[in-house]
């Protein structure tokens, strides 16, 4: 990747971890897109797994000291997620529109998972609720939003490697 | 990746404190501007959706206090005629001017109350300012009056200290003088400046001596070339006149001409009524607003049956 592609793409990264904490409080649904997600998502598809777990680990930090009782909670599912996600980029971030969507549906579905176990907040029906509708309904949100960022980035920063 | 989950393994299981100064460190320098953005995000999103709410809060504050001047002014009219009333004592009858304000209405009122209420015909209608009218007809529970616009109006008039006497009708201008009074016939001799105060005569029987009908406002020209004729401007504006005092006509025969000039007296007897007005509006401040409406609607109600014993009372001590 060229300086000025990298330098693009570190604005994009800044671009969402802003609008995690400007435009996802406004609007204040109860399935909220995740930015954070899509940003892992964006660097896990153009680095290693290893790089991809650090990005993760650094990312979900970042979300946890805003919620201390779920600290490291966050840092343990953006790990995973983003080791998973550069590991199974050959096989879901083909040049398909259909198959990025679900890369990203399923991505922050299992960080909501992992999340939820790890926090052991949330105890039977509420841990039930959570994760099969608020957090499929918030992945759903939150692709759709990760395919237009794709849709917006690809032009300047191209498809990414396989 | 190991390393890194083995790291954020940790967070979860160190103790709330070593977590909580983790989080307050990284809170304090990494996380503060971020932190700072979600802030104003929120209170963005808080002002938006309160600024209807903000907004019907204004508009109703502002609604009430446009009310509220009304409603003081009213009671300050009310106060007057109290002590209007208190000054008369007996021969008069209260009542409510029912102004219809449509085409036809201009020159006369409906007052509330009518035969029963011991109302007749030839009345003089009065308010604390001075004189409003006279009952030309009268029903059993209601009775009209004309009013001073009207064209039949005619009052025998004269200055307050008595020097120029007239006949007071209604002024046949066009626009804004069409609310003027003329006050017609005053002797050459007579000359009237501007502001001196004209009151009824008490000639003729029907409008009792004293009574304020204006205050001259100019000298105007007339053919006539043996007298003089003054525009008046009307002690009692119109659209103010709500509650009214009809006075019997023996109570005009008795005379009341001492009432008016009697400032001193009245202005006591206001005093005395605003002095139990404001304890009993600091009563009522105590009271919920939101039951104000129903409230009033409830005093109004009691106040017309107040009145219809009022109106028996002074019926009853006609001499």
């Amino acid at each position: 990747m060229s300086v000025a592609k990298s330098l693009w793409f570190a604005v994009v990264l800044l671009l969402l971890v802003v609008l995690q904490y400007t435009l996802r409080p406004v609007l204040a649904w109860r399935a909220p897109i995740d930015f954070l997600t899509i940003a892992l998502l964006l660097v896990a598809v153009r680095a290693r797994p290893g790089v991809a777990a650090a990005a993760g680990f650094a990312l979900g930090l970042l979300a946890d000291s805003l919620t201390p009782d779920a600290f490291g909670a966050g840092a343990l599912a953006m790990t995973i997620v983003g080791f998973g996600a550069s590991w199974l980029k050959a096989a879901f971030f083909a040049d398909n529109i259909a198959l990025n969507g679900i890369f990203v549906f399923l991505g922050k579905w299992a960080f909501d998972l992992i999340f939820l176990v790890a926090e052991r907040r949330l105890q039977g029906t509420d841990l039930l609720v959570q994760a099969v509708l608020w957090s499929p309904i918030s992945a759903a949100a939150t692709a759709l939003m990760g395919l237009l960022v794709l849709l917006a980035v690809r032009p300047v920063l191209g498809a990414p490697r396989a | 990746m190991a390393a890194c989950c083995v790291a954020a393994f940790l967070c979860l299981v160190f103790p709330a404190t070593a977590r909580n100064s983790a989080a307050a460190k990284l809170r304090g320098s990494l996380v503060a501007p971020l932190a700072a953005l979600q802030q104003k995000a929120e209170l963005s999103r808080r002002s938006f959706l309160g600024h209807d709410a903000a907004v019907e809060i204004a508009d109703s504050v502002t609604l009430r206090s446009l009310r509220l001047v009304g409603v003081e002014e009213e009671n300050e009219r009310l106060r007057r005629l109290l002590g209007l009333a208190s000054a008369v004592k007996w021969g008069f009858i209260p009542a409510e001017a029912l102004q219809g304000r449509g085409l036809g209405d201009e020159t006369t009122i409906t007052l509330s109350a009518g035969k029963f209420a011991g109302v007749e015909p030839l009345s003089p209608v009065v308010v604390s300012e001075g004189l409003v009218g006279m009952v030309e007809r009268v029903d059993n529970s209601l009775s009209l009056a004309i009013i001073w616009p009207h064209p039949d109006f005619r009052v025998s008039a004269m200055t307050a200290d008595g020097s120029a006497f007239g006949i007071v009708r209604a002024h046949p201008g066009q626009g804004a003088s069409r609310y003027l009074l003329e006050l017609q016939g005053v002797p050459l001799r007579a000359q009237l400046k501007p502001g001196t105060l004209v009151v009824a005569s008490g000639l003729g029987g029907v409008y009792p001596k004293g009574v304020p009908i204006g205050t001259v406002q100019q000298e105007i020209r007339t053919p006539e070339g043996y007298a003089r004729s003054y525009l008046v401007r009307p002690a009692v504006r119109l659209q103010d006149v709500t509650s009214v005092m009809i006075v019997k006509p023996a109570r005009v025969r008795a005379g009341i001409e001492n009432v008016w000039a009697r400032g001193v007296a009245a202005d006591s007897a206001i005093k005395g009524v605003v002095a139990a007005g404001d304890s009993a509006r600091r009563d009522s401040t105590r009271r919920d607003v939101s039951r104000r409406d129903s409230v009033r609607r409830d005093s109004v109600r009691r106040d017309s049956v107040r009145r219809d014993s009022v109106r028996r009372d002074t019926v009853r001590r006609v001499p």
